[in-house]
């Protein structure tokens, strides 16, 4: 039984036109501000009248878009990691730990993920403040860990739903104790699992703002605060050059993400 | 070459709650047996198989191998080879780091290992597949694989879930002749578990019919086959024609009279203490005992054929003996000379001795 193209030519080509509709739609937007930022005028204006890399220049003398860009790196590495360790060993807990809880306990993990993010800034605030750490690095990182981590849960999960578990009962009956198991058989499966989440946690850490308005302070804060600090005061294309070169950035990571995730369905890695 | 293993199985028994998994079991296996464990899906056999190897923490009991207690060792350190019915090979490994793997664990000298790992790959018949990574093998070939690297550091007890389970039938075939030969070689105890009797049957030395988390009978497949304890027994292995004993009555030393309860009579063989008001019994007479014709047999019976199928030189006749009861005969194709098809009336009849008394749970 095949299916005559032919004949469905009219169709078809009607859902192509729905189906780019609904990407551009999804990223058009997004790609708006790569040319305001090429504006040769001092406001920020679609289309942009001229051209020029003035704003990029304006970007990169200013000292406090640099300093903002490390604090953000400053606190994305540290939330990545903090993620990956915490959102694995939880994906190991309620998968592979055979607990009768496990799905209630999957559901708590993920939740933060679902929940508005300025509860979890005003929760948070009186918090840090109590125990001093409001305006620093470490109380953003816990901020930004809280909302991060179910993302590596959920790549860890999924990597771990693909293989079944026999592979580590194999691995034991071989005599590999539980950390020899893990590190020679569980880890190498769930590694790009636990990769891409790492991208992810640092992405949305990296744009995430809510917690950030909330959290840092002069000298902790964040790109995402800073542009909006700026949009507030000055409406400048420096800010659209800003956005494209964040834009450019999360887009080199999502295409981390997505060869990672090609590559890890490549034959020969585990089926049930 | 190794020498097996002794295990005694006391005891041994698993529940969840109040679900049972496991009924207290005792089970010996003899050093360099090939045993099996056969039963109906769920029937406690994978729990057997999952205490022995330290998977599953037994409710109560003992396992001892070659007397050392091992109920409380965990399942890295017991040296039990496993083989799974789905081959469980590392994928990210190749086939010679898989069947180095448990040499690697046990920091073996490389020299050593890779001695082993290719006299594996020999033993195996799968010599130059080493760099091969198992998604290149087809299943016959993994689950091969799979034997040498639960092979390669000489447990003395090999335990075997269905692992010809994913495997079309001549490939199983192909199989079990293998397995029996690495037997041979390695000279390990194996606990083999499968749902196919045949398997059970042609392949090992003694069987457990394991049904409903207790160990239902073990023997030899003939013994199973000839003197099943229970009519489960009978029905599980081969075919079984049975009829519920409403009366038996003793004749002389060798038979008994017995009423069914849909009104049949027969002669069976004597059996003691057969009192049908104690326990329930049945009667049972295998279909190749049962005979067609005029002949002398202390049961006859008259019937009408209402099936015939042929496989590879057995007849099978479905015969309808009232309406409603029917029975199965199955005849070497060659003695039929008679060519009786579906409908014909014929006679029927089977020797007294041929016809047993057992229990029916």
């Amino acid at each position: 039984m095949s299916l005559d193209v032919g004949t469905r030519k009219a169709p078809r080509a009607a859902l192509a036109a729905f189906v780019v509709l609904i990407f551009a739609y999804l990223l058009l937007p997004t790609f708006f501000v790569v040319p305001m930022s090429f504006s040769n005028q001092p406001y920020l204006s679609f289309p942009p009248p001229g051209w020029s890399l003035r704003w990029y220049e304006a970007m990169w003398n200013n000292s406090d878009w640099t300093r903002a860009t490390l604090s953000s790196v400053l606190v994305g590495i540290p939330t990545a990691i903090l993620s990956v360790v915490l959102g694995t060993l939880a994906a190991l807990a309620t998968l592979r730990g055979g607990l009768r809880w496990a799905a209630t306990a999957s559901a708590l993990i993920i939740a933060p993920m679902m929940l508005p993010h300025i509860i979890l800034a005003i929760g948070l605030y009186p918090l840090l403040l109590k125990l001093g750490l409001l305006r620093s690095y470490v109380g953003v990182v816990i901020g930004h860990t809280v909302i991060a981590m179910p993302l590596v849960f959920i790549t860890v999960s999924a990597a771990l739903r693909n293989y079944p578990e026999q592979l580590e009962l194999a691995a034991m009956t071989c005599g590999a104790d539980r950390w020899r198991t893990f590190r020679h058989v569980t880890l190498p499966m769930i590694r790009v699992g636990m990769f891409s989440g790492a991208i992810l946690a640092f992405a949305s850490s990296f744009d995430e703002l809510m917690l950030s308005l909330f959290l840092t302070g002069s000298t902790t804060r964040t790109l995402p605060r800073l542009i909006w600090e700026q949009l507030n005061f000055y409406l400048t294309p420096a800010i659209a050059a800003v956005a494209t070169l964040l834009l450019a950035f999360s887009l080199v990571m999502l295409a981390i993400v997505a060869v990672l995730g090609r590559d890890s369905q490549r034959p020969g890695v585990a089926r049930a | 070459m190794t020498r097996g293993a002794h295990l005694i199985v006391s005891g041994l028994a698993k529940s969840y709650g109040s679900v049972v998994a496991l009924a207290p079991t005792d089970l010996e296996v003899a050093p360099g047996e090939f045993f099996a464990l056969i039963g109906p899906s769920g029937s406690g056999k994978t729990t057997l198989l999952g205490a022995i190897v330290g998977f599953i923490a037994p409710s109560a009991g003992s396992v001892r191998l070659d007397g050392a207690e091992i109920v409380a060792v965990p399942p890295y350190k017991r040296n039990i080879g496993m083989v799974f019915q789905n081959y469980t090979l590392f994928p990210h490994m190749s086939v010679a780091e898989n069947i180095a793997f448990p040499l690697r664990m046990r920091n073996l000298p490389r020299s050593e290992i890779e001695a082993r790992v290719a006299r594996m790959l020999d033993m195996v018949r799968l010599p130059g597949f080493g760099a091969r990574m198992p998604a290149q093998l087809s299943g016959g070939q993994q689950q091969r694989v799979a034997l040498a690297r639960a092979a390669s550091y000489d447990p003395p007890l090999l335990l075997m879930d269905e692992p010809l389970g994913a495997l079309d039938k001549n490939l199983r075939e192909e199989m079990q002749y293998e397995i029996k030969q690495f037997h041979h070689a390695i000279g390990a105890t194996i606990l083999y578990v499968t749902h196919d009797q045949d398997e059970a049957a042609s392949m090992s030395d003694r069987i457990a019919i394991v049904n409903q988390a207790r160990v239902a009978q073990i023997g030899s497949a003939r013994a199973l086959y000839e003197r099943p304890r229970n009519a489960f027994v009978a029905s599980f292995l081969g075919e079984a024609n049975l009829f519920g004993v409403a009366r038996a009555t003793r004749l002389d030393a060798e038979t008994m009279r017995v009423e069914t309860q849909n009104g049949f009579a027969f002669i069976t063989a004597a059996a003691d203490g057969a009192d049908p008001t104690a326990a329930p019994l049945v009667a049972c007479i295998r279909p190749e005992a049962i005979r067609i014709g005029d002949a002398q047999e202390a049961n006859a019976l008259r019937g009408r054929i209402i099936d015939v199928v042929y496989t590879a030189g057995t007849i099978h006749y479905r015969v309808e003996i009232a309406p409603g009861h029917v029975v199965g005969i199955r005849l070497p194709a060659m003695r039929q000379a008679r060519d009786l098809a579906v409908g014909a009336e014929i006679r029927i009849g089977w020797n007294a001795a041929d016809m047993i008394l057992i229990p029916r749970d």
